[in-house]
């Protein structure tokens, strides 16, 4: 009974605390597409990306019951990086829905305004005049926010001594952008402004932008941060739900290490021993938890062991990497390695696949090319009128003439594809059930060999992961050259969970392997479950900008990359590697195998 | 079609083509849609005062659709010139727009004319016909990525004098618009505003740009009485995308600026 009432009061209490308008609240997902676009117009930068922001612990003034029910202590406010602008991931700050769409709007416009925030009081404001001088139509929302914005503040009666004078400011500054360039300082903080940006917490730990962080205002809460990465652990400590202590610790060391290794811009050499992989072994735990959720932590650290593994073809090839930060490829940055499961047995059809094999190449047997009419053939459907007036008006007529007829031309294709797998340590986790990702893409692999097979289309299949830039392994799985058959097969039905993501080399490697073929048409399937990773710095915008780099090379070789992913999140850095058209979100991973092969047709023109 | 076409030059391409105008030789202008071309080579043909043929290529256009073709008549079959022989035999521009749109064996009868020999040979008539001093090939084409597995044999774009085209800078598109228009300069301010905004979300959001002449579209229909949000919706957003997510956005867009 006690517990009962407990739960009752705290439910009660929480009710009476809360200020934000549950009925008109609006999630970010929603708006997500459409934000990133509004984003990227009004001038940010199209390699960021746009996730839900975490809550911020800010010391702000309570009213006894807000303390009570242990709410407001925590605000998701706005704030981006190099990586990504951070939206609160839903906003109830309004009794009207349609101002909190608004509100999401206007902070992707300030934030495309404003991309780095010296002093945040200031630089709001300033940012604020700036977007409604640009764009006058943004006026009347930002003043219908204004005013709501006003009437959500604490009132200056409630308030005394300094903490009223810098309400007093912060107000005026909302109803006046521009008009006030000091704010005073006060006890704790003050209530987040909803219609600003947020400097970014975690850049105080760069040694260099600490100059910038001397005046940034109540707002950032710079003096603590200053005090280091421990402190910041604290202030979010629970800042993701689930496992938050851990889940953030993360999140920090990322940020952190991104920034730190890129500004020391270290640079591993090829020559260096590669036993020091040993050294990042928790780091590799560490990054597999980021990128997969604490749950699936269990993996194998080991490397397989040299009889076990594949067979290595050759020494090895060197590949250059983009690094973006200098925007320069650095030249024999990676070390790719082919490899061959000489090993793996020779294969029959796996039952399961066998009635979608059969009915897929059926259907590619079919195949025919754009039909076009042959002018001018020695026999044909109908006649050649082109050709026959030619011949009646020719000034010296032979006796007899041939080819008068239009005929359609034989089949003949001339494309050749592709298909790029990633075999990275993602690929290992499960889909529900005892699928993992590993099993759908061997039988999307098996199904696309067997389709093609029918068609007589040329094609490659190659499979890839990499632990950092020493080593990109690059599964042969089935040539160019190799008739398609039991060996291939078995490859195909051997691959295994590799390690990580270094999309740019394999993409590199395999535009040169495409590069042999002399079709016209020249397809690079890519098949991926995630965003490009590695352990090094080959993680977030670096790994992105480098595959960017790597796509537009092949394009401008001619060839035409496609990627096909299964991961939900596709939708938002896709884009920006492979352009508007250039992929696909399949979101049903089981669908994959089927899907894949009506993508081919699709992309080759016999789809429609 | 008397009227004089206005040209506003965004650099030295009038110089530039004038010149290879005078010295016979074929010019090439590569540029997204709708950033002037077209009016480029139309002004200066009347510059020139040179009668200019235009071709808009596509993958079904024949050589023979260039050169000509026999037709019949009331007194049987007789030849017709095609637009290319046309221009050849009378000193013209002939201007090809597209041309990666043609397929490529039918842009082979273009390289006898376009290199030192600058002849036409007319098979089906058994004619070798020799260019008018007068004549000169202009060919453009966009070089958009839907483009690059198209492209354009390097044996046939090493034959010409190439120019590069984008769309105006904004002063300059607010007089363009402007002037192709009538809409006043605040307005046509916003719109190019707005259209380089648009010009932003190429490639990664958007197939193609905003070109110049949407912008002039929804200046017009603006100029004829439609409210700026509905005219740039109409011109802006909706030729520009099918997608219901991306037609939201640009709509809030354009509410950021009307
Ligand atoms: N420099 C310019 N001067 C005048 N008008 C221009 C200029 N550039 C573009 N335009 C306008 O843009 C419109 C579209 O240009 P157009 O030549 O048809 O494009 P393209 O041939 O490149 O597709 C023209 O009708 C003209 O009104
Ligand atoms: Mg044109």
């Amino acid at each position: 009974m006690e517990e009962f009432v407990g739960e009752l009061w705290h439910k009660l209490i929480t009710r009476q605390a809360r200020t934000d308008f549950e009925a008109a609240r609006v999630q970010l997902s929603e708006l997500q597409t459409q934000l990133g676009l509004y984003f990227r117009a009004l001038g940010g930068d199209p390699g960021k990306g746009l996730e839900g922001a975490d809550s911020r612990l800010l010391e702000t003034r309570r009213r006894l019951v807000q303390r009570l029910a242990g709410t407001h202590r925590r605000f998701p406010v706005c704030w981006q990086d190099e990586r990504s602008l951070r939206l609160p991931p839903s906003i109830a700050c309004f009794p009207e829905a349609e101002l909190n769409t608004s509100l999401y709007f206007w902070l992707t416009a300030l934030s495309a305004q404003l991309p780095r925030i010296g002093h945040w009081f200031v630089d709001n404001q300033r940012a604020t005049l700036a977007l409604l001088e640009k764009r006058p139509g943004l006026a009347e929302g930002y003043w219908r926010l204004a005013d709501a914005t006003l009437v959500s503040r604490p009132s200056l009666d409630t308030l005394q001594g300094a903490e009223r004078e810098r309400e007093m400011v912060i107000q005026q500054a909302i109803r006046q952008p521009g008009s006030v360039d000091r704010l005073p300082l006060a006890k704790g903080d003050p209530l987040p402004v909803p219609l600003w940006v947020y400097p970014a917490p975690l850049r105080a730990l760069a040694p260099s932008t600490r100059d910038d962080l001397e005046d940034q205002g109540d707002g950032s809460r710079a003096e603590e941060s200053l005090e280091g990465s421990r402190k910041q652990a604290e202030r979010f400590d629970d800042s993701k739900q689930t496992d938050g202590l851990l889940v953030f610790k993360l999140e920090c060391l990322f940020s952190w290490a991104e920034q730190v290794e890129l500004d020391r811009c270290q640079e591993e050499n090829l020559e260096e021993d590669p036993g020091s992989a040993a050294e990042d072994l928790d780091i590799i735990s560490l990054s597999r938890q980021r990128r997969a959720g604490a749950a699936r932590i269990k993996f194998d650290l080991d490397l397989p062991a040299p009889q076990q593994d594949d067979l290595p073809l050759g020494e090895g090839i060197r590949l250059p990497e983009w690094d973006h930060r200098r925007q320069a490829l650095i030249n024999d940055y990676c070390l790719l390695q082919p490899m061959l499961a000489d090993d793996a047995l020779p294969a029959p059809l796996p039952e399961h696949l066998r009635r979608q094999a059969r009915q897929l190449k059926d259907r590619f047997a079919l195949l025919r090319p754009e039909r076009r009419m042959q002018r001018r053939q020695p026999q044909g459907e109908e006649i050649d009128l082109d050709a026959w007036m030619e011949f009646c008006t020719q000034p010296t007529r032979a006796e007899t003439c041939h080819n008068l007829y239009l005929d359609r031309s034989q089949p003949h294709r001339d494309l050749a594809c592709l298909l790029l797998a990633d075999l990275s340590l993602s690929t290992e986790a499960g889909l529900g059930g005892d699928q993992r990702v590993i099993d759908v893409i061997r039988d999307s692999l098996v199904l696309f060999a067997e389709a093609l097979s029918g068609s007589r289309d040329p094609f490659a299949i190659y499979g890839f992961s990499s632990i950092k830039n020493k080593q990109v392994r690059y599964q042969l799985l089935k040539n160019f050259g190799e008739r398609y058959g039991d060996e291939a097969r078995g490859r195909l039905l051997a691959i295994k969970p590799g390690f990580y993501t270094r999309m740019g080399a394999a993409i590199r490697q395999s535009t040169a392997v495409l590069q042999t073929q002399k079709a016209s048409q020249r397809l690079l399937l890519i098949l991926s479950d995630g965003k490009p990773n590695d352990i090094d710095r080959y993680e977030g915008r670096y790994g992105i900008e480098d595959t960017r780099q790597a796509v537009l090379e092949a394009r401008q070789q001619g060839l035409q990359p496609f990627c096909v992913t299964i991961d939900d999140a596709g939708n938002d850095y896709l884009p920006y590697l492979f352009g508007d058209r250039g992929y696909t979100v399949i979101s049903d991973p089981d669908r994959l195998p089927v899907m894949l092969p009506r993508l081919y047709l699709n992309l080759t023109g016999n789809g429609r | 079609m008397s009227k004089e076409r206005h040209y506003l030059p965004k650099g030295r391409e009038i110089e530039i083509f004038t010149l290879a105008a005078e010295n016979r030789l074929p010019v090439l202008i590569k540029g997204p849609t709708g950033c002037g071309k077209t009016r480029f080579v139309e002004h200066m043909a009347e510059r020139l005062g040179r009668p200019v043929y235009t071709v808009a290529c596509h993958d079904d256009l024949t050589a023979a659709d260039l050169v000509g073709r026999h037709l019949i008549g009331a007194e049987g079959t007789y030849w017709q010139d095609g637009p290319l022989t046309r221009a050849v035999r009378e000193g013209g521009i002939c201007y090809l727009d597209e041309v990666v749109e043609a397929r490529k064996d039918t842009t082979v009868v273009l390289h006898p004319l376009s290199d030192h020999r600058r002849v036409l040979p007319v098979e089906r008539t058994g004619e070798m016909i020799e260019a008018h001093p007068d004549f000169m090939l202009v060919i453009s084409y966009n070089p958009g990525y839907q483009n690059l597995l198209k492209g354009l044999k390097p044996s046939t774009r090493q034959r010409f004098v190439a120019m590069s085209f984008d769309y105006p800078d904004p002063e300059q598109e607010v007089v363009i618009v402007c002037q192709e228009s009538g809409v006043d300069k605040q307005q046509a301010q916003q719109l190019v505003a707005l259209g380089n905004d648009l010009r932003r979300l190429k490639d990664h959001d958007l197939e193609e740009a905003a070109s110049t002449r949407l912008l002039i579209y929804a200046a017009r229909m603006i100029g004829a009485g439609l409210s700026p949000r509905e005219a740039c919706l109409a011109c802006l957003a909706q030729p520009l995308s099918d997608e219901a997510e991306t037609l939201s956005a640009i709509e809030r867009l354009i509410q950021a600026y009307f």
